[in-house]
Protein backbone atom coordinates (compact mmCIF):
# COMPACT_ATOMS: atom_id res chain seq x y z
CA UNK A 1 0.00 0.00 0.00
CA UNK A 2 1.24 3.51 -0.75
CA UNK A 3 1.70 6.23 1.74
CA UNK A 4 -1.00 7.95 -0.14
CA UNK A 5 -3.62 4.98 0.01
CA UNK A 6 -2.46 4.68 3.82
CA UNK A 7 -3.51 8.48 4.22
CA UNK A 8 -6.72 7.72 2.55
CA UNK A 9 -7.72 4.81 4.89
CA UNK A 10 -7.06 6.60 7.99
CA UNK A 11 -10.92 6.68 8.59
CA UNK A 12 -11.54 3.18 7.62
CA UNK A 13 -10.05 1.91 11.14
CA UNK A 14 -12.50 5.03 13.00
CA UNK A 15 -15.44 3.78 10.91
CA UNK A 16 -14.61 0.35 12.03
CA UNK A 17 -15.15 1.35 15.36
CA UNK A 18 -18.70 2.46 15.26
CA UNK A 19 -19.92 -0.25 13.25
CA UNK A 20 -20.84 -3.52 14.74
CA UNK A 21 -20.55 -7.07 13.21
CA UNK A 22 -23.23 -8.05 10.48
CA UNK A 23 -24.33 -4.16 10.40
CA UNK A 24 -25.56 -3.37 6.94
CA UNK A 25 -23.85 -0.17 5.29
CA UNK A 26 -24.50 2.00 2.43
CA UNK A 27 -21.27 3.99 1.52
CA UNK A 28 -22.22 6.88 -0.75
CA UNK A 29 -19.46 8.36 -2.84
CA UNK A 30 -18.20 4.65 -2.45
CA UNK A 31 -15.25 4.87 -4.30
CA UNK A 32 -13.25 2.02 -5.12
CA UNK A 33 -14.95 -0.03 -2.79
CA UNK A 34 -11.62 -0.04 -0.14
CA UNK A 35 -13.73 0.94 2.83
CA UNK A 36 -16.44 -1.38 2.19
CA UNK A 37 -14.07 -4.57 1.80
CA UNK A 38 -12.06 -3.44 4.68
CA UNK A 39 -15.70 -3.56 6.98
CA UNK A 40 -16.41 -6.82 5.10
CA UNK A 41 -13.66 -8.23 6.33
CA UNK A 42 -13.44 -6.78 9.83
CA UNK A 43 -16.86 -6.63 10.40
CA UNK A 44 -18.48 -9.26 8.54
CA UNK A 45 -21.24 -6.12 7.66
CA UNK A 46 -23.71 -6.29 4.53
CA UNK A 47 -22.18 -2.91 2.27
CA UNK A 48 -23.41 -1.33 -0.83
CA UNK A 49 -21.76 1.19 -2.36
CA UNK A 50 -23.15 4.09 -4.76
CA UNK A 51 -20.59 5.60 -6.76
CA UNK A 52 -21.17 7.65 -10.31
CA UNK A 53 -18.59 6.56 -12.48
CA UNK A 54 -18.39 3.29 -13.90
CA UNK A 55 -15.02 2.36 -13.31
CA UNK A 56 -15.47 2.91 -9.35
CA UNK A 57 -18.45 0.58 -10.17
CA UNK A 58 -15.53 -1.55 -11.46
CA UNK A 59 -12.99 -1.62 -8.93
CA UNK A 60 -16.01 -2.79 -6.71
CA UNK A 61 -16.91 -5.79 -8.82
CA UNK A 62 -13.35 -7.10 -8.84
CA UNK A 63 -13.42 -6.39 -4.50
CA UNK A 64 -16.50 -8.52 -4.52
CA UNK A 65 -18.87 -5.35 -3.15
CA UNK A 66 -21.89 -4.81 -4.40
CA UNK A 67 -22.35 -1.27 -6.17
CA UNK A 68 -25.04 0.84 -7.30
CA UNK A 69 -24.02 3.09 -10.54
CA UNK A 70 -25.77 6.19 -10.28
CA UNK A 71 -27.25 9.16 -8.65
CA UNK A 72 -26.64 9.57 -4.42
CA UNK A 73 -30.58 11.31 -4.16
CA UNK A 74 -31.98 8.87 -6.37
CA UNK A 75 -31.15 5.83 -4.54
CA UNK A 76 -31.48 7.34 -1.41
CA UNK A 77 -34.58 7.77 -2.30
CA UNK A 78 -36.21 4.00 -3.40
CA UNK A 79 -35.28 2.59 0.13
CA UNK A 80 -37.58 2.70 3.21
CA UNK A 81 -36.59 4.55 6.77
CA UNK A 82 -33.82 3.10 8.41
CA UNK A 83 -32.76 0.47 5.73
CA UNK A 84 -29.26 0.94 7.17
CA UNK A 85 -27.31 0.77 10.07
CA UNK A 86 -24.84 2.94 9.11
CA UNK A 87 -24.78 5.37 5.84
CA UNK A 88 -21.05 6.74 5.10
CA UNK A 89 -20.50 9.76 3.28
CA UNK A 90 -16.49 9.62 3.08
CA UNK A 91 -15.02 12.92 1.35
CA UNK A 92 -18.10 12.68 -0.43
CA UNK A 93 -20.07 15.90 1.25
CA UNK A 94 -18.13 18.48 -0.11
CA UNK A 95 -18.80 17.38 -3.34
CA UNK A 96 -22.70 16.90 -2.94
CA UNK A 97 -24.60 19.29 -4.57
CA UNK A 98 -27.42 19.47 -2.08
CA UNK A 99 -25.77 18.25 1.04
CA UNK A 100 -28.50 19.66 3.48
CA UNK A 101 -31.39 17.34 2.00
CA UNK A 102 -29.16 14.55 1.10
CA UNK A 103 -27.98 13.97 4.70
CA UNK A 104 -31.63 14.58 6.08
CA UNK A 105 -32.43 11.60 3.83
CA UNK A 106 -29.66 9.65 4.68
CA UNK A 107 -30.29 9.86 8.18
CA UNK A 108 -34.04 8.37 7.57
CA UNK A 109 -32.34 5.62 5.15
CA UNK A 110 -29.99 5.14 8.21
CA UNK A 111 -30.05 4.56 11.58
CA UNK A 112 -26.21 6.01 11.49
CA UNK A 113 -24.94 8.59 9.10
CA UNK A 114 -20.99 8.45 9.27
CA UNK A 115 -19.06 11.76 7.79
CA UNK A 116 -15.83 12.23 7.23
CA UNK A 117 -14.03 15.23 5.24
CA UNK A 118 -10.95 17.30 5.09
CA UNK A 119 -11.32 20.32 7.56
CA UNK A 120 -10.76 23.37 5.70
CA UNK A 121 -10.31 25.33 8.89
CA UNK A 122 -6.84 23.11 9.71
CA UNK A 123 -3.59 25.72 9.96
CA UNK A 124 -2.10 24.67 7.34
CA UNK A 125 -4.89 25.23 4.93
CA UNK A 126 -5.31 28.52 5.92
CA UNK A 127 -1.68 29.46 5.84
CA UNK A 128 -2.09 28.15 1.94
CA UNK A 129 -4.45 30.51 1.56
CA UNK A 130 -3.20 33.38 3.17
CA UNK A 131 -0.30 32.98 1.76
CA UNK A 132 -0.45 32.00 -1.39
CA UNK A 133 -3.86 32.56 -2.51
CA UNK A 134 -4.69 28.64 -3.15
CA UNK A 135 -6.94 26.34 -2.53
CA UNK A 136 -5.93 22.89 -0.85
CA UNK A 137 -3.88 20.57 -2.57
CA UNK A 138 -2.95 17.62 -0.31
CA UNK A 139 -2.23 13.54 -0.91
CA UNK A 140 -5.65 13.19 -0.96
CA UNK A 141 -6.80 15.70 -3.42
CA UNK A 142 -3.63 16.25 -5.24
CA UNK A 143 -4.66 17.58 -8.96
CA UNK A 144 -5.23 20.87 -9.96
CA UNK A 145 -8.39 22.42 -9.72
CA UNK A 146 -8.65 22.09 -13.31
CA UNK A 147 -8.79 18.45 -12.83
CA UNK A 148 -10.65 17.86 -10.27
CA UNK A 149 -14.57 17.41 -9.45
CA UNK A 150 -16.32 20.75 -8.23
CA UNK A 151 -16.22 20.82 -4.35
CA UNK A 152 -17.69 22.95 -1.50
CA UNK A 153 -14.77 22.59 1.65
CA UNK A 154 -16.03 23.52 4.84
CA UNK A 155 -14.48 23.54 8.25
CA UNK A 156 -15.17 21.50 12.00
CA UNK A 157 -16.75 24.67 13.40
CA UNK A 158 -18.67 24.69 10.04
CA UNK A 159 -19.85 21.16 10.14
CA UNK A 160 -20.67 21.66 13.91
CA UNK A 161 -23.07 24.46 13.43
CA UNK A 162 -25.08 23.22 10.97
CA UNK A 163 -25.86 19.91 13.11
CA UNK A 164 -26.33 22.00 15.92
CA UNK A 165 -29.17 24.06 13.92
CA UNK A 166 -30.23 20.82 11.80
CA UNK A 167 -30.83 19.42 15.60
CA UNK A 168 -28.63 16.29 14.32
CA UNK A 169 -27.04 14.28 17.07
CA UNK A 170 -23.56 13.63 17.09
CA UNK A 171 -23.14 10.76 18.58
CA UNK A 172 -19.45 10.01 18.21
CA UNK A 173 -16.29 12.05 16.86
CA UNK A 174 -12.75 11.93 16.42
CA UNK A 175 -10.28 14.47 14.85
CA UNK A 176 -7.03 13.43 13.18
CA UNK A 177 -4.16 15.62 13.34
CA UNK A 178 -2.23 16.34 9.82
CA UNK A 179 -0.82 13.01 9.32
CA UNK A 180 -4.13 11.91 9.44
CA UNK A 181 -3.20 8.79 11.60
CA UNK A 182 -2.68 10.25 15.03
CA UNK A 183 -5.46 11.84 17.10
CA UNK A 184 -6.08 15.06 17.44
CA UNK A 185 -7.09 16.47 20.79
CA UNK A 186 -7.28 20.09 21.06
CA UNK A 187 -8.47 22.86 18.81
CA UNK A 188 -9.83 20.73 16.04
CA UNK A 189 -11.36 23.30 13.76
CA UNK A 190 -7.47 24.83 13.65
CA UNK A 191 -5.20 21.93 14.64
CA UNK A 192 -7.44 18.71 12.92
CA UNK A 193 -6.65 17.85 9.32
CA UNK A 194 -9.08 15.60 8.91
CA UNK A 195 -12.54 15.06 11.28
CA UNK A 196 -14.81 12.02 11.44
CA UNK A 197 -18.62 11.68 12.92
CA UNK A 198 -20.86 9.32 13.53
CA UNK A 199 -24.30 11.37 13.46
CA UNK A 200 -28.08 10.20 14.10
CA UNK A 201 -31.45 11.52 14.05
CA UNK A 202 -32.17 10.75 17.67
CA UNK A 203 -30.42 11.05 21.01
CA UNK B 1 -8.31 5.94 -9.97
CA UNK B 2 -5.52 3.80 -9.92
CA UNK B 3 -4.43 3.26 -13.23
CA UNK B 4 -3.26 -0.87 -12.67
CA UNK B 5 -6.92 -1.10 -12.07
CA UNK B 6 -7.58 -0.35 -15.69
CA UNK B 7 -4.92 -2.53 -17.25
CA UNK B 8 -6.61 -5.41 -19.34
CA UNK B 9 -6.39 -8.12 -17.53
CA UNK B 10 -7.13 -10.95 -20.19
CA UNK B 11 -3.55 -11.49 -21.33
CA UNK B 12 -4.22 -13.87 -24.60
CA UNK B 13 -7.71 -14.72 -27.15
CA UNK B 14 -8.20 -17.71 -28.64
CA UNK B 15 -11.15 -18.26 -30.57
CA UNK B 16 -13.20 -21.55 -29.74
CA UNK B 17 -13.24 -22.93 -33.23
CA UNK B 18 -15.34 -25.40 -35.20
CA UNK B 19 -18.64 -26.15 -33.15
CA UNK B 20 -21.69 -28.25 -33.60
CA UNK B 21 -25.52 -28.23 -32.27
CA UNK B 22 -26.84 -31.21 -30.43
CA UNK B 23 -30.70 -31.57 -30.00
CA UNK B 24 -31.30 -32.71 -26.27
CA UNK B 25 -34.76 -34.77 -26.35
CA UNK B 26 -36.85 -35.30 -23.34
CA UNK B 27 -39.61 -37.71 -23.68
CA UNK B 28 -41.37 -36.75 -20.93
CA UNK B 29 -44.52 -34.47 -21.26
CA UNK B 30 -43.44 -30.84 -20.50
CA UNK B 31 -46.03 -29.00 -18.98
CA UNK B 32 -46.20 -24.80 -19.08
CA UNK B 33 -47.26 -22.50 -16.70
CA UNK B 34 -50.13 -22.14 -18.00
CA UNK B 35 -51.36 -25.04 -17.73
CA UNK B 36 -50.75 -26.49 -21.53
CA UNK B 37 -48.74 -29.23 -22.40
CA UNK B 38 -46.21 -30.60 -24.81
CA UNK B 39 -46.12 -34.55 -25.29
CA UNK B 40 -42.17 -34.44 -25.33
CA UNK B 41 -39.51 -31.47 -25.82
CA UNK B 42 -36.30 -30.52 -28.12
CA UNK B 43 -33.73 -28.06 -26.98
CA UNK B 44 -31.27 -27.28 -29.97
CA UNK B 45 -28.01 -26.41 -27.81
CA UNK B 46 -24.22 -25.68 -28.31
CA UNK B 47 -21.55 -25.76 -25.65
CA UNK B 48 -17.62 -25.11 -25.24
CA UNK B 49 -15.36 -25.68 -22.83
CA UNK B 50 -15.72 -28.89 -20.76
CA UNK B 51 -17.21 -29.61 -17.69
CA UNK B 52 -15.44 -30.40 -14.69
CA UNK B 53 -15.55 -33.28 -12.69
CA UNK B 54 -16.91 -31.60 -9.94
CA UNK B 55 -19.69 -29.99 -12.55
CA UNK B 56 -19.50 -26.73 -10.63
CA UNK B 57 -18.20 -24.83 -13.59
CA UNK B 58 -21.31 -24.55 -15.84
CA UNK B 59 -22.37 -20.88 -17.49
CA UNK B 60 -25.80 -21.11 -19.03
CA UNK B 61 -26.23 -18.10 -21.49
CA UNK B 62 -29.80 -17.13 -22.65
CA UNK B 63 -30.42 -15.60 -26.08
CA UNK B 64 -31.93 -12.74 -27.37
CA UNK B 65 -35.38 -12.71 -29.49
CA UNK B 66 -33.61 -13.45 -32.41
CA UNK B 67 -30.99 -15.12 -31.12
CA UNK B 68 -30.17 -18.70 -31.31
CA UNK B 69 -27.78 -21.51 -29.42
CA UNK B 70 -25.40 -20.60 -31.91
CA UNK B 71 -23.13 -18.06 -29.66
CA UNK B 72 -19.60 -18.74 -30.30
CA UNK B 73 -17.34 -20.19 -32.71
CA UNK B 74 -18.39 -21.35 -36.52
CA UNK B 75 -20.31 -24.39 -38.04
CA UNK B 76 -17.91 -25.29 -41.15
CA UNK B 77 -14.93 -23.45 -43.16
CA UNK B 78 -17.75 -22.13 -45.48
CA UNK B 79 -19.42 -20.20 -42.63
CA UNK B 80 -18.42 -16.79 -42.25
CA UNK B 81 -20.85 -15.76 -39.94
CA UNK B 82 -19.89 -16.54 -36.35
CA UNK B 83 -21.95 -17.07 -33.19
CA UNK B 84 -23.76 -13.58 -31.89
CA UNK B 85 -21.66 -13.51 -28.74
CA UNK B 86 -18.19 -14.70 -30.06
CA UNK B 87 -16.37 -12.00 -29.33
CA UNK B 88 -17.45 -12.99 -25.45
CA UNK B 89 -16.88 -16.40 -25.31
CA UNK B 90 -13.77 -18.79 -25.97
CA UNK B 91 -10.45 -19.10 -24.39
CA UNK B 92 -9.15 -15.97 -22.52
CA UNK B 93 -12.39 -13.58 -23.14
CA UNK B 94 -14.81 -13.06 -20.43
CA UNK B 95 -16.47 -15.84 -20.76
CA UNK B 96 -13.85 -18.12 -20.90
CA UNK B 97 -14.24 -21.34 -22.49
CA UNK B 98 -10.34 -22.47 -20.55
CA UNK B 99 -12.23 -22.32 -17.66
CA UNK B 100 -15.83 -22.86 -18.36
CA UNK B 101 -18.34 -25.19 -19.30
CA UNK B 102 -20.99 -22.86 -21.85
CA UNK B 103 -23.71 -24.23 -22.53
CA UNK B 104 -26.21 -22.16 -24.86
CA UNK B 105 -30.03 -23.28 -25.82
CA UNK B 106 -31.97 -22.06 -28.26
CA UNK B 107 -35.47 -21.07 -26.54
CA UNK B 108 -38.75 -23.31 -26.07
CA UNK B 109 -40.86 -21.74 -28.40
CA UNK B 110 -37.94 -21.11 -30.77
CA UNK B 111 -37.47 -22.00 -34.58
CA UNK B 112 -34.24 -22.77 -34.83
CA UNK B 113 -34.37 -26.43 -33.87
CA UNK B 114 -35.83 -26.48 -30.38
CA UNK B 115 -39.44 -26.82 -29.76
CA UNK B 116 -41.94 -24.35 -30.81
CA UNK B 117 -45.26 -23.72 -32.97
CA UNK B 118 -43.59 -24.36 -36.17
CA UNK B 119 -42.96 -28.05 -34.63
CA UNK B 120 -44.70 -31.21 -35.73
CA UNK B 121 -46.61 -32.67 -32.67
CA UNK B 122 -45.93 -36.30 -32.26
CA UNK B 123 -49.19 -36.88 -31.06
CA UNK B 124 -50.98 -35.09 -34.58
CA UNK B 125 -48.68 -35.45 -36.86
CA UNK B 126 -48.97 -32.11 -37.82
CA UNK B 127 -47.47 -28.67 -36.67
CA UNK B 128 -48.16 -27.21 -34.13
CA UNK B 129 -48.71 -23.75 -35.15
CA UNK B 130 -51.48 -22.20 -33.08
CA UNK B 131 -52.11 -25.31 -30.58
CA UNK B 132 -48.54 -24.50 -29.06
CA UNK B 133 -49.58 -23.63 -25.30
CA UNK B 134 -49.22 -19.70 -24.09
CA UNK B 135 -45.66 -19.54 -23.47
CA UNK B 136 -43.94 -17.96 -20.75
CA UNK B 137 -40.66 -16.93 -19.89
CA UNK B 138 -40.56 -18.79 -16.93
CA UNK B 139 -41.84 -22.15 -19.62
CA UNK B 140 -38.40 -21.00 -21.17
CA UNK B 141 -36.22 -21.20 -17.80
CA UNK B 142 -38.17 -24.37 -17.04
CA UNK B 143 -37.22 -26.18 -20.28
CA UNK B 144 -33.62 -24.95 -19.70
CA UNK B 145 -33.17 -26.62 -16.42
CA UNK B 146 -33.89 -30.27 -18.10
CA UNK B 147 -31.11 -29.46 -20.20
CA UNK B 148 -29.16 -28.55 -17.05
CA UNK B 149 -30.20 -31.57 -15.21
CA UNK B 150 -29.39 -33.92 -18.34
CA UNK B 151 -25.76 -32.94 -17.65
CA UNK B 152 -26.21 -33.80 -14.17
CA UNK B 153 -25.15 -29.91 -12.70
CA UNK B 154 -27.04 -29.52 -9.71
CA UNK B 155 -25.78 -25.67 -9.51
CA UNK B 156 -24.18 -23.34 -12.28
CA UNK B 157 -21.89 -21.40 -11.76
CA UNK B 158 -23.36 -18.41 -13.40
CA UNK B 159 -26.56 -17.26 -15.73
CA UNK B 160 -26.35 -14.64 -18.21
CA UNK B 161 -27.96 -13.30 -20.70
CA UNK B 162 -29.11 -9.77 -22.80
CA UNK B 163 -32.65 -8.69 -23.72
CA UNK B 164 -34.78 -11.90 -23.49
CA UNK B 165 -31.67 -13.35 -22.17
CA UNK B 166 -31.33 -10.93 -19.23
CA UNK B 167 -35.50 -12.00 -18.57
CA UNK B 168 -34.89 -15.10 -18.89
CA UNK B 169 -31.46 -14.72 -16.18
CA UNK B 170 -33.72 -13.58 -13.79
CA UNK B 171 -36.20 -15.18 -13.69
CA UNK B 172 -33.79 -18.01 -13.11
CA UNK B 173 -32.55 -16.62 -10.18
CA UNK B 174 -35.86 -16.01 -9.08
CA UNK B 175 -37.29 -19.97 -10.10
CA UNK B 176 -33.89 -21.57 -8.92
CA UNK B 177 -32.12 -19.66 -6.32
CA UNK B 178 -30.18 -23.27 -5.31
CA UNK B 179 -28.96 -23.70 -9.18
CA UNK B 180 -27.94 -20.53 -9.40
CA UNK B 181 -24.22 -19.43 -8.23
CA UNK B 182 -24.77 -16.06 -9.68
CA UNK B 183 -25.85 -13.64 -12.43
CA UNK B 184 -25.57 -11.28 -14.89
CA UNK B 185 -28.52 -9.56 -16.91
CA UNK B 186 -27.90 -6.98 -19.65
CA UNK B 187 -30.39 -4.75 -20.90
CA UNK B 188 -33.30 -6.13 -19.92
CA UNK B 189 -36.32 -4.71 -17.22
CA UNK B 190 -38.99 -6.09 -14.66
CA UNK B 191 -41.28 -5.61 -17.02
CA UNK B 192 -42.12 -4.42 -21.07
CA UNK B 193 -42.62 -0.51 -21.05
CA UNK B 194 -46.17 0.16 -22.72
CA UNK B 195 -43.56 1.43 -25.52
CA UNK B 196 -42.64 -2.01 -25.59
CA UNK B 197 -45.51 -3.64 -26.28
CA UNK B 198 -46.87 -1.28 -28.71
CA UNK B 199 -43.79 -2.09 -30.68
CA UNK B 200 -44.55 -5.51 -30.53
CA UNK B 201 -48.30 -5.70 -31.29
CA UNK B 202 -47.52 -3.21 -34.13
CA UNK B 203 -44.81 -6.24 -35.33
CA UNK B 204 -47.54 -8.98 -34.86
CA UNK B 205 -50.24 -6.92 -36.28
CA UNK B 206 -48.18 -6.73 -39.24
CA UNK B 207 -47.61 -10.57 -39.29
CA UNK B 208 -51.37 -11.35 -38.88
CA UNK B 209 -52.53 -8.81 -41.20
CA UNK B 210 -50.56 -10.89 -43.40
CA UNK B 211 -53.16 -12.45 -45.76
CA UNK B 212 -50.33 -15.28 -46.14
CA UNK B 213 -50.48 -15.84 -42.05
CA UNK B 214 -54.09 -17.87 -42.75
CA UNK B 215 -54.54 -17.90 -38.41
CA UNK B 216 -51.28 -18.99 -38.12
CA UNK B 217 -52.03 -22.14 -40.23
CA UNK B 218 -49.28 -21.38 -42.88
CA UNK B 219 -47.01 -23.99 -44.99
CA UNK B 220 -43.95 -23.02 -43.79
CA UNK B 221 -43.02 -22.15 -47.35
CA UNK B 222 -45.36 -19.99 -48.02
CA UNK B 223 -45.46 -17.90 -44.70
CA UNK B 224 -46.41 -14.34 -44.17
CA UNK B 225 -42.92 -13.38 -45.12
CA UNK B 226 -43.84 -9.31 -45.61
CA UNK B 227 -45.72 -9.39 -42.78
CA UNK B 228 -42.76 -11.16 -40.84
CA UNK B 229 -40.11 -8.90 -42.44
CA UNK B 230 -42.08 -5.86 -41.73
CA UNK B 231 -42.36 -6.78 -38.19
CA UNK B 232 -38.64 -7.21 -37.73
CA UNK B 233 -37.51 -3.72 -39.78
CA UNK B 234 -39.43 -2.32 -37.07
CA UNK B 235 -38.39 -3.73 -34.33
CA UNK B 236 -34.63 -3.47 -35.89
CA UNK B 237 -35.11 0.44 -34.97
CA UNK B 238 -36.23 0.05 -31.63
CA UNK B 239 -32.69 -2.38 -31.06
CA UNK B 240 -30.55 0.59 -32.35
CA UNK B 241 -30.48 4.73 -31.02
CA UNK B 242 -31.38 7.58 -33.05
CA UNK B 243 -27.44 8.71 -32.40
CA UNK B 244 -25.40 5.80 -33.89
CA UNK B 245 -28.15 5.56 -36.85
CA UNK B 246 -27.16 9.09 -37.76
CA UNK B 247 -23.40 8.15 -37.60
CA UNK B 248 -24.15 4.88 -39.39
CA UNK B 249 -26.05 5.92 -41.92
CA UNK B 250 -27.35 9.66 -42.01
CA UNK B 251 -28.91 10.68 -45.18
CA UNK B 252 -26.57 8.57 -47.57
CA UNK B 253 -27.96 7.84 -50.55
CA UNK B 254 -28.10 4.19 -51.70
CA UNK B 255 -28.27 4.96 -55.56
CA UNK B 256 -28.20 8.27 -57.42
CA UNK B 257 -30.45 6.66 -60.37
CA UNK B 258 -33.27 8.91 -60.96
CA UNK B 259 -35.30 6.38 -63.23
CA UNK B 260 -35.86 4.21 -60.49
CA UNK B 261 -39.37 3.78 -59.17
CA UNK B 262 -40.15 6.46 -56.85
CA UNK B 263 -40.55 4.11 -53.67
CA UNK B 264 -37.73 1.84 -54.50
CA UNK B 265 -34.70 2.04 -52.39
CA UNK B 266 -33.49 5.24 -52.13
CA UNK B 267 -31.42 5.85 -48.63
CA UNK B 268 -28.78 3.61 -47.15
CA UNK B 269 -30.75 3.30 -44.04
CA UNK B 270 -33.65 1.48 -46.39
CA UNK B 271 -31.81 -0.26 -47.98
CA UNK B 272 -29.99 -1.89 -44.46
CA UNK B 273 -33.56 -2.81 -43.20
CA UNK B 274 -34.99 -4.07 -46.02
CA UNK B 275 -32.24 -6.60 -45.96
CA UNK B 276 -32.77 -7.00 -41.76
CA UNK B 277 -36.21 -7.95 -42.87
CA UNK B 278 -35.34 -10.19 -45.32
CA UNK B 279 -32.60 -12.19 -43.81
CA UNK B 280 -35.03 -12.36 -40.65
CA UNK B 281 -37.58 -14.35 -42.82
CA UNK B 282 -35.09 -17.25 -44.26
CA UNK B 283 -34.26 -17.98 -40.94
CA UNK B 284 -37.18 -17.19 -38.27
CA UNK B 285 -40.74 -18.63 -38.15
CA UNK B 286 -43.91 -16.14 -37.92
CA UNK B 287 -45.66 -18.04 -35.59
CA UNK B 288 -42.41 -18.40 -33.11
CA UNK B 289 -41.97 -14.53 -33.60
CA UNK B 290 -45.85 -13.95 -32.29
CA UNK B 291 -45.17 -16.37 -29.05
CA UNK B 292 -41.65 -15.31 -28.03
CA UNK B 293 -42.86 -11.40 -28.35
CA UNK B 294 -46.36 -11.95 -26.30
CA UNK B 295 -44.26 -13.93 -24.09
CA UNK B 296 -42.02 -11.08 -23.58
CA UNK B 297 -45.24 -8.46 -23.51
CA UNK B 298 -46.65 -10.61 -20.43
CA UNK B 299 -43.03 -10.58 -18.38
CA UNK B 300 -43.59 -9.28 -15.56
CA UNK B 301 -41.55 -9.40 -11.66
CA UNK B 302 -43.84 -6.69 -10.37
CA UNK B 303 -46.78 -9.39 -10.63
CA UNK B 304 -48.75 -10.43 -8.83
CA UNK B 305 -47.71 -8.84 -5.83
CA UNK B 306 -45.16 -6.43 -6.11
CA UNK B 307 -41.31 -6.29 -7.21
CA UNK B 308 -40.03 -6.93 -4.10
CA UNK B 309 -42.60 -9.58 -3.32
CA UNK B 310 -41.12 -11.34 -6.67
CA UNK B 311 -37.50 -10.83 -6.44
CA UNK B 312 -37.12 -11.85 -2.51
CA UNK B 313 -36.61 -15.49 -3.52
CA UNK B 314 -33.32 -14.18 -5.10
CA UNK B 315 -30.42 -15.81 -2.92
CA UNK B 316 -27.42 -15.58 -5.45
CA UNK B 317 -25.20 -12.49 -6.20
CA UNK B 318 -25.85 -10.80 -9.55
CA UNK B 319 -25.01 -7.83 -11.81
CA UNK B 320 -27.57 -6.18 -14.15
CA UNK B 321 -25.90 -3.70 -16.63
CA UNK B 322 -28.14 -0.63 -18.47
CA UNK B 323 -27.19 1.36 -21.43
CA UNK B 324 -28.05 4.75 -21.69
CA UNK B 325 -28.63 4.39 -25.27
CA UNK B 326 -31.16 2.13 -25.04
CA UNK B 327 -34.76 3.23 -25.27
CA UNK B 328 -36.48 -0.23 -26.07
CA UNK B 329 -35.17 -1.40 -22.51
CA UNK B 330 -33.93 1.97 -21.05
CA UNK B 331 -31.65 2.09 -17.67
CA UNK B 332 -34.43 2.67 -15.68
CA UNK B 333 -36.21 -0.67 -15.85
CA UNK B 334 -32.62 -2.42 -15.44
CA UNK B 335 -31.69 -0.33 -12.16
CA UNK B 336 -34.82 -0.76 -10.68
CA UNK B 337 -34.36 -4.80 -10.39
CA UNK B 338 -30.81 -3.56 -8.28
CA UNK B 339 -33.30 -1.34 -6.46
CA UNK B 340 -35.76 -3.78 -5.49
CA UNK B 341 -32.85 -6.32 -5.01
CA UNK B 342 -30.65 -3.92 -2.46
CA UNK B 343 -33.87 -3.30 -0.73
CA UNK B 344 -34.39 -6.53 -0.11
CA UNK B 345 -30.65 -6.78 1.64
CA UNK B 346 -28.86 -8.93 -1.30
CA UNK B 347 -26.20 -8.71 -3.36
CA UNK B 348 -26.87 -7.00 -6.32
CA UNK B 349 -24.87 -4.24 -8.40
CA UNK B 350 -25.89 -2.13 -11.42
CA UNK B 351 -23.65 -0.81 -13.59
CA UNK B 352 -24.51 1.27 -16.74
CA UNK B 353 -22.12 2.02 -20.24
CA UNK B 354 -22.35 5.15 -21.90
CA UNK B 355 -22.46 3.39 -25.51
CA UNK B 356 -24.27 4.32 -28.86
CA UNK B 357 -25.94 1.75 -30.13
CA UNK B 358 -29.24 1.51 -28.03
CA UNK B 359 -30.58 -1.50 -27.27
CA UNK B 360 -28.11 -3.84 -29.20
CA UNK B 361 -25.06 -2.26 -27.04
CA UNK B 362 -24.52 -5.59 -25.27
CA UNK B 363 -23.89 -7.45 -28.66
CA UNK B 364 -21.03 -4.95 -29.46
CA UNK B 365 -17.69 -5.50 -28.11
CA UNK B 366 -16.51 -2.96 -25.60
CA UNK B 367 -13.84 -2.97 -22.85
CA UNK B 368 -15.79 -1.75 -19.89
CA UNK B 369 -18.25 -4.50 -20.82
CA UNK B 370 -15.59 -7.26 -21.46
CA UNK B 371 -14.38 -6.02 -17.56
CA UNK B 372 -17.52 -6.01 -16.33
CA UNK B 373 -18.39 -9.46 -17.27
CA UNK B 374 -15.12 -11.21 -16.85
CA UNK B 375 -14.62 -10.23 -13.12
CA UNK B 376 -17.75 -10.81 -11.78
CA UNK B 377 -17.42 -14.36 -13.39
CA UNK B 378 -14.82 -14.88 -12.15
CA UNK B 379 -15.19 -13.67 -8.91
Amino acid sequence: MSPNDKKRQADSQIIARWVHEGDRVLDLGCGRGILLEYLQQKKSIYGVGVDIDLGKILSCVKRGVPAYQGDIGAILATFPDDSFDHVILSRTVEQLEDADSTLAEGLRVGRHVTVGFVNKGFWINRLNALFHGNRTVNEVYPKPWYESMPSNPFSVAEFEAFCDERKIVIKNRAYLSGDWRNECRKLPNLLAGYAIYDLSSID
Amino acid sequence: MNDSEQAPIIPEEGEVGFVEYQDFVSKEPFKFASGGKLPELTLRYETYGHLNAAKDNAVLICHALSGDHHCAGVHGIEERKQGWWNFMVGPGKPIDTTRYFVICSNVLGGCQGSTGPGSINSETGKAYQLDFPKLTVQDMVRAQSLLVDHFGIDRLHAVIGGSMGGMQTVQWAIDFPDRVGRYIALACGARHTAQAIAFNDTGRQAIISDPAWQQGSYDPQHGPDQGLAVARMMAHITYLSDVGMESKFGRKRRNADESKEHFDVEFEVESYLRYQGASFVSRFDANSYLYLTKALDRFDLHGPESLDATLSAVTAPGLVVGFTSDWLYPPQGNREIVESLLRLGKHATYAELAMDFGHDSFLVRAPRLYELIHRFLIR
